[in-house]
């Protein structure tokens, strides 16, 4: 499959993966192309927009392994947006996958 | 394309932004292939699902020059954009460049229109220099009459300008988000 699809549901993906817990970068890509193929470089541009537009933000945090990692978290603003958004992606994907019954039925 | 190959064409792509930016940005790539490595996968693994680094840094361009555009609405900010915009993708081409053209029609044509109305008083002095004789005084009052609309038209023009402009930069916003990507087959 290779629709174009809006980057909010990419934005959607990483607001809602940082919900219950920071993430660093690597992470939330990984997290995501579990599930969606997706050109994993393109979630660091849209971290960066995030940040700018202070739905999410980072700190350093050292690791076991190796250098310390971006880490990044939810902002309280963040967290108001993302609850605006799921009720609105819900009636999305309802409306498409009522319209896919309609027309091609259930198989 | 290992790791070295990736970032090099990445920081080539990246060239117009502000330099503390692009050292930012090279450094959660360097740390994306950190991690990846330490979990055992190779450089060109990486830099293979991490995709094209000159897409990457079209993207960030985009975004960078979407938000100087939102923040000023001068003509160059804009034009910026559009371009950025536009490099983004040939799908971009089509439905950014088609009512970007139309519409520096339109805002050029009123301010034409605007700015020749303003001026007719001075063709008809000029007219009266060339020729003398054709001289009618209605021509004069016409022509100064011509110079109010003119006015008028140019500060409709200015407002229409503005407006025009901010959903446009709106507009490339929207377009900016559309990303290709798909479903996973499994």
């Amino acid at each position: 499959m290779n629709i174009q699809f809006n980057k909010g549901a990419l934005e959607l993906c990483v607001l809602a993966l940082l919900d219950r817990t920071d993430r660093y970068g690597y992470e939330l890509v990984q997290k995501i192309s579990e599930q969606i193929t997706i050109s994993e470089g393109s979630v660091y541009p849209l971290l960066r927009r995030l940040k700018k537009e202070d739905y999410v933000s980072t700190y350093l945090q050292e690791s076991s392994e190796g250098p310390s990692r971006k880490y990044y978290m939810l902002t309280d603003k963040g967290r108001e947006y993302l609850r605006v958004i799921i009720p609105e992606w819900r009636q999305f994907s309802n409306g498409v996958n009522h319209l896919i019954r309609e027309g091609v039925g259930d198989e | 394309m290992n790791r070295e190959q990736f970032l090099k064409k990445l920081n080539a792509s990246l060239k117009k932004l502000p330099h503390e930016e692009q050292e930012d940005i090279l450094e959660d790539f360097q740390e994306h292939f950190d991690i990846g490595k330490s979990e055992g996968k190779t450089e060109e693994e990486i830099s293979k699902s991490l995709g094209s680094p000159s897409q990457i840094g079209k993207e960030l361009l985009a975004t960078h020059y979407l938000e100087k555009a939102g923040n000023d609405y001068s003509a160059s900010n804009i034009f910026r954009a559009v371009w950025a915009v536009i490099g983004l993708g040939f799908f971009n081409l089509v439905i950014v460049l088609g009512p970007f053209v139309a519409l520096l029609a339109i805002i050029l044509a009123g301010w034409i229109t605007g700015a020749a109305f303003i001026v007719s008083p001075l063709m008809v002095l000029i007219n009266l220099a060339i020729s003398p004789g054709t001289f009618e005084f209605f021509d004069l009052f016409f022509s100064i009459a011509l110079t109010g609309l003119g006015l008028l038209i140019a500060i409709g023009m200015l407002y229409a300008t503005r407006f025009i402009a901010t959903g446009f930069v709106r507009y490339l916003n929207f377009n900016a988000k559309l990303v290709k990507g798909g479903l996973k087959h499994e």
